[in-house]
C-alpha cells in the first residue's frame, strides 16, 4: 500500500496505475499455465524486471534483474525517480578527480584549459599546446558522459540526461563551445533532468554554449535609419570615428537560435494546417526579441551570460498574434520563452518525443495525449511526466517488449554493464562510436541524433557491433576490463548449462528461436576449451539480435 | 517497423504521367532492361548531399549583376583578381565560378562540369530537416513517402539477378535518399571487418541445418511476437551486411593503386574509396555522400574562409574522382545537391540564414557542357521569393527525372516515380536537358 501511496503523489492517475498492476498480475499467472506456446499476453514478472532495466537503465548488470525482481520493479523505479536520495558519492569522486573540468566554472575551465598566447603571432608550440588543451577538455567531457552512463546507480537519471542532451543538442566542436559544453552537460542538463521543462529551456537559452552554438551571441537589431543614414554618409566622404565603427560592427539579425528554439526545442517543425503553429514572420520577431542575448567575450574569472541592453531590438513586436511593447528589455525575451515553454503544441511535441524514447517509436496517440495532459497540467513537471509513461499501460504491453534498437550508445554501454566490465579507459569506446555515426556531443545538425531505429539498422553498421561484441568478450577491447574471474563459476560446466547460464545473465528475458538454435550448433561444435567456448558464447549473445534490442 | 517498410506505390497517389510527358526530352538509348549490363558494368549515378542549406549565391555567383555586392557587401566574392581576393572563375553569360572550384572548373572548360541555378524544391518550409526529407524522397509536403527516391529506383528495377553491392553510401549511416526497401551498404569507414564477418556468419545467416531453421522460424511467425519479429529484422540487416561487406573486401583487396592524389580529408577519402568499387566492375549503380556544415549563419566568409575552403574540398575531392576514373567518367554522373539556398542579403554577421532556390552541380560525360543551367531573373526585391530569397524556377524532380530516363534509361517506371508531380506540369517542372544519353 506505500508503494500505491507513493506512486500517487507522483500525480498518475490512480486508475492507469491499479490497472498495470492488475496486468502484470494476470500476466504472471497466464505464462505459468502456458510455457510453451509462449503466447501470454501480458509480460512475466522477470520479463517486466528485464525490460524496466533495459528502459529506465542501460541494461542489467550481472545478477540485478534477480535483484530488483526481489525488491520488486515498482521500489526500483520509485527510488529511481529520487536520484538525489542515491549515494553516488564514488563514481562522482572518480569523475572530479579524473575529469576535474565538470566541476568548474566557465571562466576556470577558460583559464585552465585555454592558454593564453603570449607571443603574437602565437608561437607554433603555443598553437600545439592550446590544440591539446582544446582536446583534452573535449574528451573529459565526453568520457564523463561514457563513465556515469556504465557506472553511475542513477540509472534513470543517466537515460533521461541522454535524452536532453539529444534534444537540446549542442556541438562540442563548434568554436568556443569547446570550453563550455562540459557547464552546459552539469548546470543546464543534469541540473533540471527531474525538474521543469521551462527551467531547463531557459537555462539552455542562456548559457553561452547555446547561444554559440546557434549563432544567438552574435544576433544584434540592425542599424535604425539614423544610424545606416550616418554610415553611408561616412563611407561616402571616407569619414570615420568611434562611434562609427563602432557602428559599423553592429551588424543585425541572425534567426538561428529563434527559428531551432521553435522546430526543435518546442513546438517540432511547423506544418500546415496545424492550430496554432508559427509562421516565418514568428521567426524573425522572437529573432528580434532575443537580441541581446549574448555572453561576456574574453577570459573573465565570471564569463557567462550577458544581456546587452545595447543591441537588444526594442521596438515592438507581434509574435504568434501577442503584442510587446519592445521596452521590457530581457524580460520580453524571458517571458515568451516560458509562454513557448507551456504551450500546448510543446506539451504535444516533448510528450510524444518522451514516449518514442520510453516506449516505442510509434507511441499509440491516446498515451501521446495523456501525456501532454500531465505535461500541460503540472506546468512541464518532467518528473510526474515521466510517471505518466513509466505507469501507463502501454509501457508494459508485450508489444513493447524489445520493441526497440538501440542506438550505438545504447548497444556499447549496454555490453559493458552486462559483462560488469569497469570502463577503465574510455578512449577506444569513445572512438568506436564515431566510426558508427554517434559521436558523443558532437553531433553537428541541431536536430540532434535520430530517435528511431530505423536510423541505426542500415546494412554494415552492424559490424561495428559485433567488432565490439567479439574484443569484449575475449578481453581484448582497451580500457574495458571485465572482472577477472568472470568466467570462473561457469568453466565447470557443461557446454549446455554453460549456455543457458549466459543467457540468463546477458539476456534475462531470454532470445529469439534461430540464436538459440545456432548456439546449441555452436557447443556442440566447439565443446573441447572450456575457456574458448565460454568467450565465444558471450561474443556471439552480446553480437545477437537480440541484445541489439531493448 | 512494418509500417515503415511500406509499399511506395500501393500506398501514394501519384499522377500518371500523360503519354506526352516523357517526349519532353526526346530520344534516348534504352537502359531499361539492366540484363544488358551483364556485359558492360551499368552507369554509375554518385550524389553528393550538402547538408545544411548552402549558398547558392556565393558558389554560381552572379557577378555582372549589379546588386550583387550591394547586397553582400562583406562576404560578396569579386568578379575578377584584386590585391587581395581571389575574384570568380568566368562561367557563361553573368556568372563566375566561386574562385576555390579551380579543379571543377578544369571540368567545366571541357564541358563535363555544369552548374544549375534557382533550382530546389517548390515547398516552403525552411526547415533543414523537413526540406531535406522532402528532397530526398523526392515528395515535397507527402508525409506518407518513407522510402528514398534512390532506394524506390533500385527496388522499381529488381532483378534476381542484382550485384550484391547495386548500392552504397560512403559513410556511417544511409542517408535518407537511399533508405528503403532495398538493401543499401553503409561502408564502414576502415576495413579489416573479416574476423567479426565470420565469426557472426553462422549466427546471422542461419544456413546450418537448414530445415532446423526452418522449423524455428515457422515457430516464430506462428507465435507472432514483436520482439521476435524486431529480432528478424535485425537478421535481415545482419544478413546483408555479410554479404554485402565481403564483396567490398574482396574489391578493395585486389583495387589497383591510383596514382591520382586525391586530398586527405574525409570527402577526399571518400572519394577515393568509392573510385576504388566503381572500378572494382561489381555492378555498382547508385552511390551516395554526405557532406555536412554548410549551414553558414556566421562568417561564412567570401573568397576566403569557411565556406570557400569547404567548396575547395569538395572541388578537390571530385577532380581527383573525375581524373582517376578517366573516361569511365562517361558513364558516371556525380550530381551535387542541398535542401535549399540561403537568403540573398547577408545577415549580421558575415553569413546568411535559410532561405528558398538553390543550385545543383552536376559532374560527368553525359553532360552537355559549357552552360549554366536554369533560370535567372535577377536580384531585385520584387523578383525575390517572399521578398527576400532566391526562388525556385527548376523543381529538383526535374533533375532527378531526367537523370533516371538518362542515366539509367528508365521510361515507363517513371510514371508513377514522384507522387502529384509529373515533368512538364508547370514551368518549373520543365525538364532542363542537360544531359545526352550514354
Amino acid at each position: 500500500m506505500l508503494r500505491m501511496n507513493r506512486i500517487l503523489l507522483y500525480g498518475v492517475p490512480a486508475i492507469l496505475t491499479v490497472l498495470a498492476f492488475s496486468l502484470i498480475g494476470r500476466g504472471v499467472l497466464q505464462a505459468q499455465e502456458d510455457e510453451t506456446l509462449a503466447l501470454p499476453k501480458e509480460l512475466s514478472q522477470r520479463e517486466v524486471t528485464f525490460h524496466v532495466l533495459n528502459r529506465l537503465a542501460f541494461g542489467p548488470q550481472p545478477g540485478q534483474v534477480d535483484e530488483v525482481l526481489r525488491k520488486g520493479w515498482q521500489l526500483w523505479i520509485m527510488e529511481q525517480l529520487e536520484p538525489d536520495q542515491i549515494d553516488d558519492g564514488k563514481l562522482e569522486a572518480e569523475i572530479r578527480k579524473r575529469f576535474p573540468s565538470m566541476r568548474m566554472s566557465m571562466g576556470e575551465v577558460l583559464q585552465e584549459y585555454r592558454p593564453r598566447y603570449k607571443n603574437r603571432p602565437p608561437s607554433r608550440q603555443e598553437q600545439r599546446l592550446r590544440n591539446q588543451m582544446r582536446g583534452k577538455v573535449r574528451n573529459e567531457l565526453r568520457y564523463a558522459v561514457l563513465l556515469r552512463a556504465v557506472k553511475s546507480r542513477r540509472q534513470f537519471q543517466e537515460v533521461m540526461v541522454e535524452f536532453w542532451r539529444n534534444h537540446f543538442n549542442v556541438d562540442q566542436s563548434k568554436d568556443q563551445v569547446s570550453y563550455l559544453a562540459n557547464h552546459y552537460e552539469e548546470h543546464v542538463l543534469r541540473k533540471h533532468v527531474f525538474g521543469r521543462f521551462g527551467d531547463m529551456l531557459m537555462a539552455s537559452a542562456k548559457h553561452p554554449a547555446m547561444l554559440i552554438y546557434l549563432d544567438n551571441s552574435l544576433s544584434q537589431r540592425p542599424p535604425t535609419k539614423q544610424e545606416q543614414k550616418a554610415m553611408d554618409q561616412a563611407k561616402k566622404k571616407g569619414k570615420s570615428s568611434p562611434y562609427l565603427k563602432k557602428l559599423s560592427r553592429q551588424r543585425g539579425l541572425n534567426e538561428n537560435y529563434a527559428r531551432e528554439l521553435f522546430e526543435l526545442h518546442t513546438f517540432g517543425v511547423a506544418q500546415e494546417n496545424r492550430s496554432g503553429g508559427y509562421t516565418q514572420k514568428d521567426i524573425v520577431e522572437l529573432a528580434r526579441a532575443l537580441t541581446g542575448w549574448t555572453v561576456t567575450y574574453g577570459q573573465n574569472a565570471d564569463y557567462g551570460f550577458q544581456f546587452s541592453k545595447k543591441v537588444h531590438d526594442d521596438r515592438p513586436k507581434k509574435i504568434m498574434g501577442r503584442r510587446f511593447s519592445g521596452r521590457d528589455g530581457i524580460r520580453e525575451g524571458e517571458v515568451l520563452i516560458q509562454g513557448l515553454a507551456n504551450h500546448r503544441n510543446t506539451a504535444l511535441f516533448i510528450s510524444k518525443k518522451l514516449c518514442k524514447y520510453l516506449v516505442n517509436d510509434r507511441p499509440s496517440e491516446e498515451l501521446v495525449q495523456n501525456v501532454a495532459k500531465v505535461f500541460l497540467k503540472s506546468k512541464g513537471d518532467l518528473k510526474k511526466v515521466y510517471s505518466a509513461i513509466l505507469f501507463s499501460p502501454d509501457f508494459l504491453k508485450r508489444e513493447n517488449f524489445r520493441a526497440k534498437f538501440k542506438t550505438p550508445f545504447e548497444f556499447a554501454v549496454s555490453a559493458m554493464r552486462a559483462t560488469g566490465a569497469d570502463l577503465v579507459d574510455p578512449k577506444d569506446t569513445d572512438k568506436m562510436l564515431g566510426s558508427m555515426g554517434q559521436k558523443i556531443y558532437q553531433c553537428d545538425d541541431p536536430t540532434g541524433y535520430y530517435d528511431v531505429a530505423e536510423a541505426w539498422l542500415d546494412p554494415g553498421v552492424l559490424v561495428h557491433r559485433w567488432t565490439f561484441a567479439l574484443t569484449v568478450a575475449g578481453g581484448r577491447a582497451r580500457g574495458v576490463v571485465m572482472p577477472r574471474d568472470y568466467y570462473l563459476p561457469i568453466l565447470g560446466l557443461q557446454p549446455k548449462a554453460m549456455k543457458a547460464r549466459l543467457i540468463d545473465t546477458i539476456l534475462p528475458g531470454g532470445v529469439d528461436l534461430r540464436t538459440d538454435r545456432v548456439l546449441e550448433q555452436a557447443i556442440q561444435v566447439d565443446a573441447k576449451n572450456r575457456r574458448a567456448l565460454a568467450s565465444k558464447i558471450l561474443g556471439m549473445l552480446l553480437g545477437s539480435p537480440t541484445f541489439q534490442q531493448q | 517497423m512494418k509500417q515503415t517498410r511500406r509499399d511506395f506505390l500501393k500506398n501514394t497517389g501519384s499522377t500518371v504521367l500523360g503519354a506526352g510527358a516523357l517526349g519532353l526530352l526526346g530520344p534516348q538509348l534504352s537502359f531499361g532492361d539492366n540484363s544488358k549490363w551483364k556485359a558492360a558494368q551499368p552507369p554509375t549515378l554518385v550524389v553528393v548531399y550538402l547538408r545544411g542549406g548552402a549558398d547558392s549565391l556565393n558558389t554560381v555567383i552572379p557577378i555582372r549583376d549589379p546588386l550583387y555586392q550591394q547586397l553582400r557587401p562583406t562576404i560578396g566574392i569579386p568578379p575578377k583578381d584584386t590585391k587581395d581576393e581571389k575574384g570568380a572563375l568566368p562561367l557563361a553569360s553573368l556568372f563566375g565560378l566561386n574562385p576555390s572550384m579551380a579543379p571543377l572548373y578544369e571540368y567545366y572548360k571541357k564541358g563535363m562540369f555544369v552548374p544549375i541555378i534557382n533550382a530546389g524544391s517548390p515547398h516552403q518550409t525552411r526547415s533543414h530537416f523537413d526540406a531535406q526529407d522532402f528532397m530526398e524522397y523526392a515528395a515535397p509536403g507527402v508525409r506518407s513517402i518513407t522510402e528514398g527516391w534512390l532506394n524506390r529506383y533500385l527496388s522499381l528495377t529488381k532483378k534476381d539477378s542484382d550485384s550484391e553491392l547495386r548500392a552504397v553510401a560512403m559513410q556511417p549511416l544511409l542517408p535518407r535518399s537511399l533508405r528503403g526497401e532495398y538493401p543499401v551498404l553503409a561502408v564502414p569507414s576502415s576495413l579489416g571487418t573479416g574476423v567479426a564477418l565470420d565469426a557472426f556468419d553462422s549466427l546471422y545467416m542461419c544456413k546450418e541445418d537448414r530445415e532446423m531453421m526452418m522449423r524455428a522460424e515457422r515457430e516464430e511467425r506462428k507465435r507472432a511476437r514483436t520482439d521476435e519479429e524486431v529480432a528478424g529484422y535485425i537478421r535481415q540487416s545482419g544478413q546483408n551486411t555479410i554479404q554485402m561487406l565481403r564483396k567490398v573486401e574482396e574489391i578493395t583487396s585486389r583495387a589497383r593503386q591510383s596514382r591520382v592524389r586525391y586530398p586527405e580529408t574525409r570527402f577526399g577519402k571518400q572519394m577515393k574509396s568509392l573510385a576504388q568499387l566503381i572500378t572494382g566492375n561489381v555492378g555498382l549503380e547508385v552511390a551516395s555522400v554526405d557532406y555536412r556544415g554548410w549551414d553558414h549563419h556566421a562568417r561564412q566568409g567570401g573568397s576566403e574562409g569557411k565556406m570557400s575552403n569547404m567548396l575547395g574540398d569538395v572541388s578537390a575531392g571530385l577532380g581527383a574522382f573525375a581524373e582517376d576514373l578517366g573516361p569511365r567518367m562517361n558513364r558516371v554522373l556525380v550530381l551535387c545537391m542541398s535542401e535549399f539556398g540561403r537568403t540573398v542579403r547577408e545577415n549580421g554577421n558575415n553569413g546568411s540564414d535559410h532561405g528558398h532556390g538553390g543550385f545543383m552541380l552536376a559532374l560527368g560525360g553525359m553532360v552537355k557542357g559549357k552552360k549554366v543551367y536554369g533560370k535567372w531573373t535577377g536580384l531585385e526585391t520584387a523578383q525575390l521569393w517572399r521578398g527576400r530569397d532566391m526562388p525556385v524556377h527548376t523543381d529538383f524532380r526535374s533533375v532527378f527525372f531526367e537523370t533516371l530516363y538518362r542515366v539509367f534509361g528508365l521510361k515507363k517506371e517513371l510514371n508513377q516515380f514522384f507522387p502529384d508531380w509529373r515533368p512538364g506540369q508547370d514551368a518549373e517542372s520543365k525538364p532542363l536537358n542537360f544531359l545526352n544519353s550514354i
